[in-house]
């Protein structure tokens, strides 16, 4: 009787809708074992940290703040950059790109099926997360949210099988399909053409294709390139630029969902504006901070009406 | 538990949540391809020693929970154990006579057909494991056999489960 009972439940949960809430409440109840069993992790981390001698915090601190500083060079330079991009955009009378709105999460657990990749990860539907998120971490693109518990949400890896994501060679163009292989180490390239101009070192970005995830989010680094294996495509093989298996803390992207038109309108809207202040002003445009003021007003009709999150970075 | 006199049934599911901890708790590395199948050994206890206590209702709803753990279909882990439950059930009565090295051998071979059923859902949900390494996770929870059996034994006795 159970046996049958188990059929029909996976032949439903499978085909249908009807358990996504069951599902959904027997998440909220069981959501803190994943917690439970990572208490002894947890703490074992809080007593290095409180031992650790100030010797090594005092070195953490340096390090970490020449690494503000250099990002603070570097964040001054992306200010006239986008400055410039949406200028040039606006020109050529296409979208504009705009900064996507990120909320940091962080990894609670890890599934037990050592064959599947996919991790739970502390922010469910009660913050915002939706089915298809695209995750990140500080170096490139996780994977995405294949499923919504109130307060957890599960991520499917890049690297898992059943994976696979549309990219781009950022040096020159060229779009592939990057799938998972099940190694966390590697995704390989299909039906890449013998040949196809792609070389170990070139850099795969998300190509924003499969309408799925943003363009533009570095997802893989090239390693090697197999030619003339007997086989009808060339072998590529790249490693995830994202630390699949260390990353700690992730971001959940929520992506622009407006209409190219609108996203025009509304970079032209704040072009102009930025325009007056700049000419207020006086000359002071090309200097940054003059930049980085015009970088605001540029995002903040964008940032308007997206999901509603406390912790919100841009 | 469908039993008219149930004296400290909550000792039953209690280790039974402990071993859905330890199912989903975090392990190091390769490590993770050798987990004991926790819900298994104590599903596959309780079924041998209180056989009236109902261990297939049992085996459903921690596999059930085990399921939404895991996020895989409704039923996918759950058919597994029941399989388990029935079959130490159904040998019941020869391997409570068993010596204890004797029942890990049957167990070896029960879990190793529950992780077959497995395997032949996953593929059936599109996900089939690469190799045989699947299979790792029965002799080592057929190893685990005897001292799971010695420890809830003495768990049984101590809190006089019937």
């Amino acid at each position: 009787m159970f046996v049958v009972l188990c059929v029909v439940l996976m032949v439903v949960d499978a085909r249908f809708e009807a358990l996504k809430t069951v599902r959904s409440q027997m998440g909220l109840v069981l959501t803190p074992f994943y917690l439970v069993g990572e208490m002894p992790g947890r703490i074992w981390r809080m007593a290095t940290e409180q031992i650790a001698s100030s010797n090594s915090l005092m070195a953490e601190n340096e390090k970490l703040k020449a690494e503000a500083l250099l990002m603070q060079r570097r964040l001054q330079r992306l200010a006239m950059l986008t400055e410039q991009n949406v200028r040039l955009r606006e020109l050529l009378n296409s979208a504009a790109l705009v900064d996507d709105k990120v909320i940091v999460s962080e990894l609670i657990g890890l599934d037990p099926n050592p064959f599947t990749h996919r991790i739970l990860i502390d922010k469910g539907e009660k913050d915002g997360v939706f089915m298809g998120q695209p995750v990140l971490d500080a170096s490139g693109l996780m994977g995405q949210v294949v499923e919504v518990l109130p307060y957890a949400a599960r991520v499917l890896l890049l690297t898992d099988v059943t994976h696979s994501i549309p990219v781009q060679v950022n040096r020159n163009g060229l779009r592939a399909i990057a799938v998972g292989t099940g190694n966390p180490d590697y995704l390989e390239l299909r039906h890449v053409a013998e040949t196809a101009d792609v070389k170990a070192g070139d850099l795969l970005v998300s190509s924003g294709l499969g309408q799925r995830f943003p363009s533009g989010y570095p997802v893989a680094q090239v390693t090697e390139v197999v030619h003339g294996s007997g086989q009808p495509f060339a072998i590529v093989r790249a490693v995830p630029t994202a630390m699949l298996n260390r990353s700690r803390y992730l971001m959940l992207v929520f992506s622009d969902s407006r209409t190219p038109e609108e996203r025009a309108a509304a970079a032209a809207e704040a072009q102009a504006d930025a325009d007056q202040k700049a000419a207020s002003e006086g000359t002071g445009v090309t200097t940054p901070p003059a930049g980085a003021e015009v970088d605001d007003a540029g995002q903040s009709p964008a940032a308007a009406p997206q999901a509603p999150t406390s912790e919100v970075v841009q | 538990m469908i039993s008219g006199r149930s004296n400290n049934g909550w000792v039953i599911w209690f280790s039974l949540t402990v071993a859905l901890l330890l199912s989903v708790a975090p392990m190091p590395g390769n490590a993770e391809l050798a987990r004991p199948l926790w819900l298994g050994l104590v599903i596959a206890f309780w079924s041998l020693s209180l056989p009236h206590r109902g261990g297939l209702g049992a085996a459903f709803c921690f596999g059930l929970a085990q399921d939404v753990l895991a996020g895989t279909l409704f039923g996918q882990s759950a058919l597994p154990l029941i399989l388990i439950a029935f079959l130490v059930l159904s040998l019941q009565q020869r391997l409570r006579m068993f010596p204890l090295w004797q029942q890990s051998m049957v167990l070896l071979v029960i879990l190793g057909l529950a992780q077959l059923v497995q395997l032949w859902l996953n593929t059936l949900t599109g996900n089939r494991p690469p190799t045989l390494l699947f299979l790792v996770p029965v002799p080592v929870s057929a190893l685990l056999w005897p001292w799971v059996f010695v420890a809830l034994q003495g768990l049984r006795q101590r809190f006089a489960v019937y």
